[in-house]
């Protein structure tokens, strides 16, 4: 029995070491390996640095003066700006408005059709960009807006067109595109997530890819609402571009 | 007997086994000492690790990071950080006859052949050179540095013995901009020429070498010197062409350009007469460009006090030596006149009058006496007129005073005249040069040499050259260029040489508040089509001007403004129209 107890405390002491020695071990390993795992990634960084410097200066050395001059001379026929392109100051600026004199004939103004369609024709293209991007950008604040304004919507095309009269109006109606767009997002969406269960796996990147170019149409689409799907077709899904800020500040200024 | 040895064998017997067992248990005791010793300095060195692990432990080689990165030399820049020269690993391309094995041909394809596919890609290598190091099957560079592309073309050839390494190497990304300025740095490694072999030092300090060094040129600027020089030297066929552009209140090059140049990048060929440095290395008679440097003088000395005062402009007899002007700007002239048209007649009246002690006291403060001050390691020696007495360091005989008045009998560089005019337009300070970026807070303390009156005035009269006289074709709408022409004969065996012209144009804007001086130069123009039939600095190396003005003030943040002029009101009135040099 004693001997027992005296074996038993032997092992307990023998396993107590193995025990540590194993810590030490699992210890020693895990800080080796993040050690190497550190010098793995700064090797890595060394390497991807000396991949940016090397892209750099070949960017540099396709893009160097003379280079850009021979372009310029061949292709673009860049000019430096002469002193009209210049306004040293508000007063010049105000200048341009100056009536001509006290006897001048009053402006010519030719006979055209009705402005609100050119008006029409002209900015339902810009507005569409603005509020895609405004849709991505800013969710929150413009499910907001909407609640605030929601009579802003014009609801048929004359009062389209009475609305692209002032700027505020045609920021109004950005407001209720951007609801729109989001509305329709949704639906295509839906659909997208239809095609993709039929379709199966090998379908995923096209519905994505179709999903992202539905987002941004969707947005053009809707500045049209009683036009034909022959109107939009005409003008390709355009990237959204980085300018969200004005569309949502100016919708709040819609009357 | 026996009985007594059994008893005693007995005895012996009990005593052994007693000390076999103490023996035992000393054995079975030490070791469990050892044991437990053994356990202690385990369980003390793991403690130990863990503490070393845990508190002691730093991040594992940070300093080979930045090691790694840093350059095998540093990088110049300019003064807007656009990488100028740069330690770069670019391709080389190796000529190894062993990578097909040994024995056999070392190509696939016979020597003549890829010879012809390498000059295909690189047009103007020798053929016959490659054939004939491709022959001699040893390791060779066929190419120092070859592009990423023409790499790539190389590969398509198929040719296992043509080889890429990449090299740490010298590199230049803006091809041969600014050559002069950046030198080049050759196969072993040293620098030559420019600011490579200046900041050699600098450049090749571990301390230093990881951040970039930053010259005050401006590669935008520095690239439309040199295409408006380039274009210039091509209409006129002239030898070569300099041009310089220089910050007026600091004395930092933004520009500085000799052409011919030469491609830094090709470190094998840069040793030749191209790497000469015609803005600080070669002295010239610049001529007519003298003129407003020596009117600056007379009335800074009170010797012109009133611009309205006539001079006889008919040629004027000194000796046996006759003082002509290029045309006949009939009997007589006025100072603003006289510089509008250029008349050396009336300049020599002006620095007879000036004398030479202070004629020579503003050539000596301009530093037209010593070399120019710039950091290039060529900087050329001005060729001095010799005054009398001991030495020639007495006063200028009063011929010679006359002739430096309007630019001859001394020779300086480019550069010279160029830190000349900036003391002429800014206030009167002159300022070193400098191809170091100056922080404008920590401006070098200058020398004054004008008073700020007479650079007001001077303003006027450079900008009414540009407007009324010579210098029209300089005349870019908007930015108030000032200047003035000159066009010297250079000397040869017999006399001055008709036909063989320096021209140049020394011109600063905006006039209203000069902040840069533009020095063109033309060596030996021809009078051609582009220039009307004319040699003279008014058709060459004006336009010049005209045209690079336009295209550096808006980047060099000078905004043309066609309601905005230097007042010359007060001296219109004194010049009639006419024509001159």
């Amino acid at each position: 029995m004693m001997v027992s107890a005296h074996r038993f405390r032997s092992i307990g002491w023998i396993a107590l070491l193995l025990v540590c020695a194993a810590l030490v071990m699992v210890l020693a390993f895990r800080v080796n390996a993040l050690r190497s795992q550190v010098h793995r990634t700064e090797l890595q960084i060394v390497a991807l640095r000396k991949e940016k410097l090397y892209l750099e200066t070949e960017v540099e050395t396709r893009a160097n003066q003379q280079q850009l001059k021979l372009w310029n001379d061949v292709e673009f026929g860049y000019v430096a700006p002469t002193a009209g392109q210049y306004l040293a100051n508000e007063r010049q600026l105000a200048a341009f408005a100056k009536p001509d004199g006290p006897d001048t004939p009053a402006p010519i103004r030719v006979a055209s059709a009705d402005d609100a369609v050119a008006a029409e024709a002209a900015f339902p293209s810009v507005i569409s960009d603005l509020a895609a991007v405004a849709d991505i950008s800013a969710p929150v604040a413009r499910s907001d807006e909407d609640e605030d304004k929601p009579a802003a919507r014009p609801a048929d095309a004359a009062e389209r067109a009475k609305a692209t009269a002032n700027l505020g109006a045609r920021l109004a109606m950005v407001t209720s595109l951007k609801k729109d767009s989001k509305d329709s997002k949704d639906g295509k969406a839906k659909s997208d997530k239809a095609s993709l269960a039929k379709s199966g796996k090998t379908a995923k990147d096209d519905a994505e890819r179709s999903g992202k170019g539905a987002k941004l149409t969707a947005g053009k689409a809707d500045n049209k609402p009683g036009k034909p799907a022959a109107a939009k077709s005409d003008k390709p899904a355009k990237t959204a571009k980085p300018a969200p800020k004005p569309a949502a500040k100016g919708s709040k200024s819609a009357p | 007997m026996n009985s007594l040895t059994a008893s005693a064998a007995i005895a012996t017997g009990r005593v052994q086994l007693a000390n076999v067992r103490q023996s035992a248990l000393v054995t079975a005791r030490l070791r469990a000492l050892w044991i437990m010793l053994l356990f202690i300095f385990a369980t003390l060195t793991a403690c130990v690790r863990i503490a070393q692990l845990g508190l002691f432990e730093r991040t594992p080689e940070r300093a080979s990071l930045a090691e790694a990165l840093l350059p095998s030399r540093g990088e110049i820049t300019d003064r807007n950080g656009v990488a100028l020269a740069r330690a770069f690993a670019s391709y080389s391309l190796w000529f190894n006859p062993k990578a097909l094995g040994e024995g056999g041909a070392p190509l696939v394809k016979t020597a003549e052949e890829v010879a012809r596919a390498l000059v295909g890609i690189f047009p103007d290598a020798d053929y016959a050179d490659l054939v004939a190091r491709l022959k001699a099957g040893k390791p060779c560079y066929l190419r120092r540095r070859v592009l990423p592309e023409d790499a790539n073309k190389v590969f398509a050839l198929g040719e296992p013995a043509l080889e890429f390494p990449r090299e740490e190497q010298r590199f230049y990304p803006q091809g041969s901009l600014a050559a002069h300025v950046l030198g080049f740095v050759d196969e072993a490694g040293k620098g030559h020429v420019g600011m490579e072999q200046v900041l050699e030092p600098r450049l090749l300090d571990p301390v230093h070498r990881g951040t970039p060094t930053a010259l005050s040129i401006d590669a935008r600027a520095q690239g439309a010197l040199e295409d408006e020089l380039g274009r210039g030297m091509m209409e006129t066929n002239a030898k070569g062409a300099a041009g310089l552009i220089l910050d007026a209140d600091s004395g930092e090059v933004i520009a500085l350009a000799s052409l011919p140049s030469f491609n830094p990048n090709r470190s094998d060929l840069a040793y030749n007469d191209l790497v000469f440095n015609r803005v600080s290395n070669q002295v010239y008679e610049l001529g007519s460009t003298f003129k407003p440097i020596t009117i600056a003088s007379a009335i800074d000395a009170g010797v012109v006090t009133d611009l309205a005062v006539r001079y006889p402009a008919t040629p004027l007899q000194i000796g046996r030596f006759t003082i002509h002007d290029s045309h006949n700007f009939g009997a007589s002239l006025n100072v603003p006149e006289a510089l509008i048209h250029s008349s050396n007649v009336v300049t020599a009246q002006v620095a007879d009058k000036l004398g030479p002690v202070a004629l020579k006291r503003t050539m000596e403060q301009l530093g037209m006496n010593e070399r120019p001050t710039i950091e290039l390691p060529a900087r050329g020696f001005p060729l001095w007129p010799r005054g009398g007495g001991e030495g020639g360091k007495g006063d200028w005989a009063r011929l010679t005073t006359m002739t430096v008045s309007y630019g001859h009998g001394i020779a300086v560089t480019p550069l010279h005249l160029a830190a000349a005019y900036a003391a002429l337009v800014n206030g009167g300070i002159w300022r070193p040069a400098t191809l170091y970026k100056v922080d404008p807070a920590h401006l070098p303390p200058g020398r004054r040499v004008f008073q700020a009156s007479t650079s007001a005035r001077l303003r006027q009269l450079l900008r009414m050259i540009v407007a009324d006289g010579t210098g029209r074709k300089a005349d870019a709408a908007g930015f108030r260029v000032g200047g003035k022409t000159g066009s010297a004969e250079k000397p040869g065996s017999g006399g001055y040489r008709k036909t063989s012209l320096i021209a140049t144009f020394a011109a600063a804007f905006p006039m209203d508040k000069p902040r840069y001086v533009v020095i063109v130069m033309l060596d030996e123009p021809q009078a051609t089509q582009q220039t009307s039939g004319q040699r003279t600095a008014a058709w060459n190396a004006a336009p010049i001007v005209g045209r690079l003005v336009p295209r550096i003030g808006p980047m060099l943040g000078v905004v043309p403004d066609a309601h905005h002029d230097v007042d010359i009101s007060d001296l219109s009135p004194l010049v009639s129209s006419g024509e001159g040099e």
